[in-house]
């Protein structure tokens, strides 16, 4: 793990997670990597924090989930986002988006 | 939609809980070898690819954790698994868990058949609509206490309030009734017309009274109880023949009020006030009064209201004096039912509550030295993961199943414990007839147990999770050095529990001594042996037929006399002991002073000088004798005294002594007619002794007594003074009554119950308390025990050290005791410095103790010494045969 690997804020492992299904259904794993791939391996997801997320998500409805085989023959639970997830990303967005905007303001201001 | 899904999660979770959780457990493990397979392709051997993976993951049981947590429901399975982890512990100490049930279940129990008295006497709304309303309205003498109301200054507050939607007086009593049924005692009142309204109340058939009900002459009209109707009128629905036949007089019955309205208590029959118009007096106090608050008028509003009216009367009236009211004062109708019971009631309910304390001391007691061997358990489960808030959540669940199945088995108890309450709680105690285990006092019994739940489960959890898990699995299985601090700790909750059990003892004490201090006192008359048997005639107003009631009592006595065993037969207005003698101003002149006019009495009432102050009660001299009240000086009143001879009166002691300071009261006379309406002056022809006319614990009051056959009167008291048994004497009576007229009915007690009766609610309190005090002692003395045979368990392997090193059995012994002297002393100081504090809040319920007592503090600090020491001897006892061989082998 690099030393730049930041621990995630409070709030964005949903809207990574969102994120990263719009590309398609993924398993637990694949998930994990590609949050790592779009965030230039800032981020890393652990299981301990992924599992959790990805049950609280599919039980909020944002998610939906599926028994499928992996890229190479393996039983893996994939995940896909519904409607209501897709409304939830772009909730999640704005709101990322303000808060961004709103910090990068606050640093430029001396 | 998305409450939908959660829905279906919540329900999935719970319900097919083994599926969710294996496909969580797939999931993970898929996972992992998705992980190993990446590791591979990047080229790792298997075997560190897969040590990678599991790195990466982080624990599979940790992370499926993590995930229940997460999930929807989760804290109610979560509580499922607790419940059922609880259970499980407390079948595995069975012994432990029954006595802790059974110590909860006898202090909630009784905490709640105590709370539903309270409740039902003091709390529960009255049950009219809007009940809040509805005051009590008094006068206020010149000494600031409420009296009743003389009817024009009712009549002035009435018509210039503007505070009360309606107002009411009412005086209730017992009168003959016959016409509906063979002839009955029954208590009556006189209201005025809008009575009813104040309760808002409607008659469920008939008419209310109408304000043509109460005019000067108008046709007497009745309405009746449920009970009455039902009782004596037969239901009939048509009332249009009923008549019944009140104290002489007809009355046509025009309505029938609601089951359940009974007011004043005990009332079947209300008629219209004043039929023969009002007494103008100001200071004749005849009535009480109730009235409806106007909607958004405040009591103290209302207080303001008649408490400018009354001292207007006050400032305006002719009549001067003593008796004329100096202010007026609203009060809640409930808190004037039950003011005097209030005060009691809750030291009673104070005094449960310590018993709940001590009771849930020993339960905390119990459930420490359970956690102290839990201490292993609980260290493995910190150790696998288990969250501080989980173990702390597992104690709660636990501490929460015993309150609850103690709370469950204690209301039951409750339920026939209220039973015996009603039946041994005074007459006097008002609403007693609401006192059941409603819905109210069974949430107060849920929340109690809650609370106590709360409490326990709060307390263990914090010890038991206070100490550092490594030590607990360092301890190698027998946790001796955690258990010292739960050992003090049991110390401490022991000294405090015998400090509560101080407090609530000497507060037995204090009112145990009270009791018999009340019981020394001298009544002044006899009170075993004595048959009174209640005589109502119809009240009449013609002065000849007056003659007529005193010739019927004196041929009635003359034939009780011939029952075999009666000894002596005497009569008075009332008996000692029983709701106290009318009271009145008396003047002291000569017959060249009496008045011509009612002017000149005004200006006789106004010389201080003449003015005495006594209780009224017409008596014959068979009465004196009966009762046995002495004569101490003069005579009594024998046949000279006949109706036109001149009226005589004997006067008690105290009234002698205080109002003729130096002088001889015998050939006085005094003009006491305002109390029967007969203002020919009374000579003083004898003193007798006082008696203690309204309760023992009450002075002696000043009391003129009179001739009946000289002031005859319609309703007496016959005394019988027998050596036969009561049974055999009242029916006798009963029989020569029914021969000399069918139709007056009467009642029978003797004297012993009435007296017995007045000590009803000192006698309550004195049972209750003693029992709470020894329950308590007993809880105490079985915590003290549970302490220290704990405490020598596990000491067994040291005090085998110091035997095998050579302390004898004396050392062992002085060794124990004196740390349990140490807790016990440490207590008693505490609970002596807290009764001190708290027996000052009931030194008005005392009599003839001071509420620091030395006595009763020496008294129960010695027993209460002797009984903890007595619990700690047996585990020393114990101690001291511990054989140093077995002891060390004891690991």
């Amino acid at each position: 793990m690099s030393p730049e690997q930041t621990s995630l804020l409070q709030g964005t492992l949903d809207l990574l997670i969102l994120k990263s299904l719009v590309s398609g259904e993924m398993h637990g794993l694949g998930i994990s990597r590609r949050v790592q791939q779009i965030t230039g391996g800032t981020f890393v997801v652990k299981p301990g924090s992924l599992f959790p997320a990805l049950h609280r998500m599919d039980e909020e409805g944002w998610i939906s989930s599926f028994w499928g085989d992996s890229e190479n023959n393996r039983r893996a639970k994939y995940y896909r986002l519904t409607k209501a997830g897709t409304k939830q990303l772009e909730v999640e967005t704005r709101r990322w988006s303000r808060i961004s905007w709103a910090i990068a303001q606050a640093l430029e201001a001396s | 939609m998305p409450l939908f899904v959660k829905a279906r999660s919540f329900l999935r979770n719970l319900f097919l809980s083994r599926g969710v959780e294996a496909e969580l457990d797939r999931e993970v493990h898929s996972h992992l070898e998705l992980l190993i397979a990446e590791n591979i392709r990047a080229g790792m051997t298997p075997r560190e690819a897969e040590r990678a993976a599991r790195v990466e993951l982080g624990g599979i049981e940790q992370v499926k954790e993590d995930v229940r947590e997460q999930q929807m429901g989760n804290w109610l399975r979560s509580v499922f698994s607790d419940c059922r982890y609880g259970l499980r512990q407390l079948r595995k100490n069975l012994g432990a868990t029954a006595v802790m049930v059974f110590t909860l279940a006898l202090a909630i129990g009784a905490t709640t058949a105590i709370f539903s008295v309270v409740y039902g006497v003091l709390l529960r709304p009255l049950p009219y609509a809007g009940a809040n309303r509805i005051m009590a309205v008094f006068e206020v003498t010149s000494t600031g206490r409420p009296s009743r109301l003389a009817d024009p200054n009712f009549d002035d507050f009435r018509d210039q309030n503007r505070s009360f939607q309606a107002v009411a007086k009412y005086a209730d009593g017992v009168v003959s009734v016959s016409g509906a049924s063979e002839p009955t005692r029954t208590t009556v009142a006189a209201v005025t017309p809008d009575f009813l309204k104040v309760f808002g109340v409607q008659p469920i058939l008939g008419r209310d009274f109408s304000a043509g009900d109460a005019k000067k002459g108008a046709e007497r009209t009745v309405l009746v109880s449920y009970g009455y109707w039902r009782q004596h009128l037969g239901t009939t629905q048509d009332f249009s023949e009923s008549h019944l036949k009140i104290d002489g007089a007809v009355y046509s019955v025009i309505g029938v009020l609601p089951l359940g309205f009974r007011f004043p208590a005990d009332v079947d029959l209300w008629l219209p006030a004043d039929l023969d118009g009002e007494n103008p007096s100001r200071t004749s106090h005849n009535y009480s009064a109730v009235g409806r608050l106007r909607e958004g008028v405040t009591v103290q509003q209302a207080n303001m209201d008649i408490s400018t009216i009354a001292r207007r009367i006050h400032d305006a009236s002719s009549e001067q004096g003593d008796y004329l009211l100096k202010d007026g004062m609203v009060v809640p109708l409930q808190d004037s039912i039950t003011g005097n019971a209030r005060s009691a009631l809750l030291v009673l309910l104070g005094a449960v509550g310590f018993l709940l304390l001590v009771a849930c001391a020993n339960v905390a007691n119990l459930l420490l030295a359970q956690a102290s061997v839990r201490e292993r358990e609980l260290a493995i489960r910190s150790a696998l993961g288990a969250a501080r808030g989980r173990l702390v959540r597992q104690f709660l669940t636990e501490s929460l199943l015993l309150s609850l199945a103690g709370g469950g088995l204690g209301v039951l108890g409750a339920l026939g414990g209220v039973v015996g309450l009603v039946r041994l709680a005074p007459e006097n105690l008002p609403r007693l007839e609401s006192v059941s285990i409603s819905i109210p006092v069974l949430v107060f019994a849920f929340l109690l147990s809650t609370a106590v739940a709360a409490g326990l489960g709060a307390f263990t959890a914090a010890r038991a999770t206070s100490g550092d898990p490594r030590k607990g699995l360092g301890e190698g299985g027998r946790g001796q050095a955690g258990s010292q601090g739960s050992q003090r700790v049991g110390r401490v909750i022991v000294a405090a529990q015998i400090a509560i059990t101080l407090v609530l003892v000497v507060g037995a004490g204090l009112f145990g001594r009270s009791l018999m201090k009340v019981l020394e006192v001298n009544p002044g008359f006899r009170v075993d042996k004595i048959i009174a048997m209640d005589v109502s005639l119809p009240w009449v107003e013609d002065p000849k037929a007056k003659a007529g009631e005193a010739a019927f009592f004196l041929n009635l006595m003359d034939r009780l006399k011939q029952i075999p065993g009666v000894r002596q037969v005497g009569a008075a207005s009332a008996l000692p002991m029983d709701g106290g003698l009318p009271d009145g101003m008396f003047l002291l002149m000569t017959q060249e002073e009496v008045p011509k006019t009612p002017d000149d009495f005004g200006a006789l009432l106004k010389q201080k000088e003449r003015i005495g102050e006594a209780d009224f009660c017409v008596a014959t001299d068979g009465y004196f004798q009966v009762l046995g009240i002495p004569l101490i000086r003069g005579r009594i009143f024998d046949r000279r005294d006949g109706a036109n001879a001149p009226h005589v009166a004997v006067i008690s002691e105290s009234l002698a002594r205080d109002r003729w300071p130096k002088q001889d009261p015998i050939g006085h006379t005094i003009e006491f007619g305002n109390m029967d309406g007969d203002l020919r002056l009374l000579t003083i022809v004898g003193i007798v002794g006082d008696t203690h006319e309204n309760g023992l614990e009450l002075p002696p009051r000043p009391t003129v007594y009179v001739n009946l056959f000289q002031r005859p009167r319609p309703a007496i008291t016959v005394t019988m003074l027998s050596d036969a048994d009561a049974g055999s004497v009242s029916s006798a009576a009963r029989g020569i009554l029914q021969d000399l007229d069918p139709e007056i009915p009467t009642r029978f007690r003797t004297l012993s119950e009435v007296f017995s009766a007045s000590l009803g609610s000192r006698r309550f309190n004195v049972i209750l308390i003693g029992f709470f005090g020894l329950t308590a002692l007993l809880l105490a003395t079985a915590g003290v025990f549970g302490v220290m045979a704990y405490s020598v368990s596990r000491r067994t392997r040291e005090i085998g050290v110091r035997v095998a090193l050579g302390a004898d059995s004396g050392d062992v012994l002085r060794m124990i005791l004196g740390q349990g002297l140490r807790t016990i002393f440490a207590g008693v100081a505490m609970g002596i410095i807290g009764s001190l504090a708290l027996t000052r809040t009931v030194e008005t319920l005392l009599f003839g103790v001071t509420a620091t007592d030395p006595l009763t503090f020496g008294g129960v600090t010695v027993l209460l010494i002797a009984v903890a020491l007595l619990a700690c001897y047996v585990p020393a006892r114990r101690a001291t045969k511990v054989d140093p061989l077995v002891a060390l082998r004891y690991e």
